[in-house]
């Protein structure tokens, strides 16, 4: 990894727009036709989505439109009723449980490829009885068996890089909501993932810390990593994105280029949440 | 006051000691051994066994610890059963009875402390484990046990200076430790107020070690000191 700081690369291009999704690259997640309910509610209508490498997709819609479910989803933090989910060409296994519920057929696999998807919440959830580096550090050596000393090298470089390495050994309880958010994205990114997913990683930010987060998402999304976020914020998802998919009661009501989808919609629908959102 | 017998029975009580730390101890480690057991199978989906556990825990919290001490120590050896049983060296013994109590009444009330604490884990942190690849057992073992330990520490403190003084319903079952010692005292000087107020000076003294104790334990595993 390089060296460069975030305070340089913000200044560097603020207009900076994604590339266009390159159709040569191999898919790094897929989605198939997924439904999701819970009891008598469907939350996910039969969903498809696929990002390749290099991708930064962007989910959108108002609360309710199943957005986070679906993201969640794809590292089976909910698991679809029914519908496909391949990560790097690998279909994860679904069986039919007891009670007719839809659960994986080998736990095994699922650790495994979430190893590969770094997930991101909006509430931090770091681990609080543990300091910063050893957030870090804890999944890099319990689960991929990394040498400790080298687990610390890096998670001090990836601390480094979202601007927090005075924080390594502070506790969860004494870092802002955006410090916390970024030792979080350093926790998820400590375990070299192919793919991260952020689920509205600043929506539980104050105003004036969300700035700092979606620095570190954006230099993210510029080195080429592939991912998948949702957010409510339309300017960001604007400027980061090279797919945009707006979900309205767990169906894609539109997807598309961000420049196509975020001024110049098609749907209706999308102009009004549109006109809402940047209204507000 | 009889200050001089105060301080002539002073070595004979502490000579008792041992016995009560014994009693303590055995009961707070076997009954932590049943705790964490319970406590886990309470958390099951299994319906039996939580049905079990919880008639358990509602027994041994509901009953006075005295009457489970008579219940063991002279209730058990009026059935034959148990007179022939391969346990029968173990339960006439009343230190051994003693044991069983206390370890059954505290492994019920700090079945339930913990039972509290391990579900009052954020779910999110939890989440957390299982998203970047660990195994139930590893997310249990790495982040769930030790986020509820420190939770339950502070309600587990009050539980040790319980049992340290419930170990003095021991002396009804003839053990002398340092309630049986000192009603023995008594008997013989009929000093009342003078052995029990000497009696109760190293309940407090014990107490005291066990509060700080905990303190200092809280202490270290609270985040950010």
């Amino acid at each position: 990894m390089d060296d460069h700081c975030i305070s340089a690369l913000a200044d560097a291009s603020p207009v900076h727009r994604h590339p266009p999704p390159n159709p040569a690259a191999p898919l790094a997640v897929e989605l198939e036709d997924i439904h999701k309910s819970y009891g008598p509610l469907e939350v996910i209508k039969g969903v498809s989505l696929s990002a390749r490498e290099g991708d930064v997709i962007t989910l959108i819609g108002s609360s309710g439109s199943g957005k986070s479910t679906l993201l969640r989803c794809i590292n089976l933090l909910e698991i679809p009723n029914s519908g496909a989910i391949r990560i790097s060409g690998e279909t994860i296994g679904l069986k039919t449980g007891r009670l007719g519920r839809t659960e994986p057929a080998d736990h095994k696999q699922v650790e495994r490829l979430r190893t590969r998807l770094g997930m991101v919440f909006q509430s931090f959830n770091l681990w609080s009885h543990m300091t910063i580096l050893q957030n870090i550090i804890e999944a890099p050596v319990h689960v991929l068996g990394v040498p400790k000393a080298e687990a610390i090298d890096h998670a001090r470089m990836l601390l480094d890089k979202v601007g927090i390495l005075s924080k390594a050994d502070s506790y969860p309880v004494q870092l802002s909501g955006g410090q916390q958010q970024r030792a979080a994205i350093a926790r998820a990114l400590a375990m070299q993932p192919k793919v991260m997913l952020f689920d509205e990683p600043t929506s539980a930010l104050d105003p004036e810390l969300v700035g700092e987060v979606l620095r570190v998402i954006r230099q993210l999304a510029e080195e080429g990593n592939t991912m998948v976020l949702v957010t409510h914020e339309m300017a960001f998802a604007r400027e980061v994105s090279s797919e945009v998919v707006f979900l309205h009661q767990g169906r894609i009501e539109e997807q598309g280029h961000p420049d196509k989808v975020l001024t110049n919609p098609d749907s209706e629908r999308v102009r009004q949440f549109l006109s809402r959102h940047l209204s507000s | 006051m009889n200050w001089t017998l105060m301080w002539d029975s002073l070595p004979r009580l502490l000579a008792a000691l041992p016995l009560t730390l014994t009693l303590v101890f055995a009961a707070l480690a076997c009954g932590g051994v049943i705790a964490f057991v319970t406590a886990l199978l309470r958390l099951s989906d299994y319906r039996p066994l939580v049905w079990t556990i919880k008639t358990y825990v509602f027994a041994f919290r509901g009953t006075p610890l005295l009457v489970q001490i008579f219940l063991l120590y002279y209730g058990l050896g009026q059935f034959d059963a148990v007179r022939t049983s391969v346990l029968w060296p173990f339960l006439r013994e009343p230190l051994w009875c003693a044991i069983l109590a206390l370890s059954l009444n505290t492994g019920a009330y700090t079945c339930e402390i913990l039972r509290g604490a391990l579900q009052s884990v954020p779910a999110g942190q939890v989440e957390a484990a299982r998203a970047c690849g660990m195994s139930r057992t590893l997310a249990f073992r790495r982040i769930v046990l030790p986020i509820a330990f420190r939770q339950m520490l502070p309600t587990y403190g009050n539980e040790i200076i319980l049992m340290v003084k419930a170990s003095s319903l021991a002396s009804t079952i003839t053990m002398m430790e340092l309630t049986g010692v000192a009603r023995k005292i008594i008997a013989q000087s009929f000093a009342v107020f003078e052995i029990f107020i000497l009696a109760g000076v190293i309940y407090l003294a014990l107490n005291f070690v066990a509060s700080q104790a905990i303190r200092l334990g809280e202490k270290r595993l609270q985040p950010c000191g």
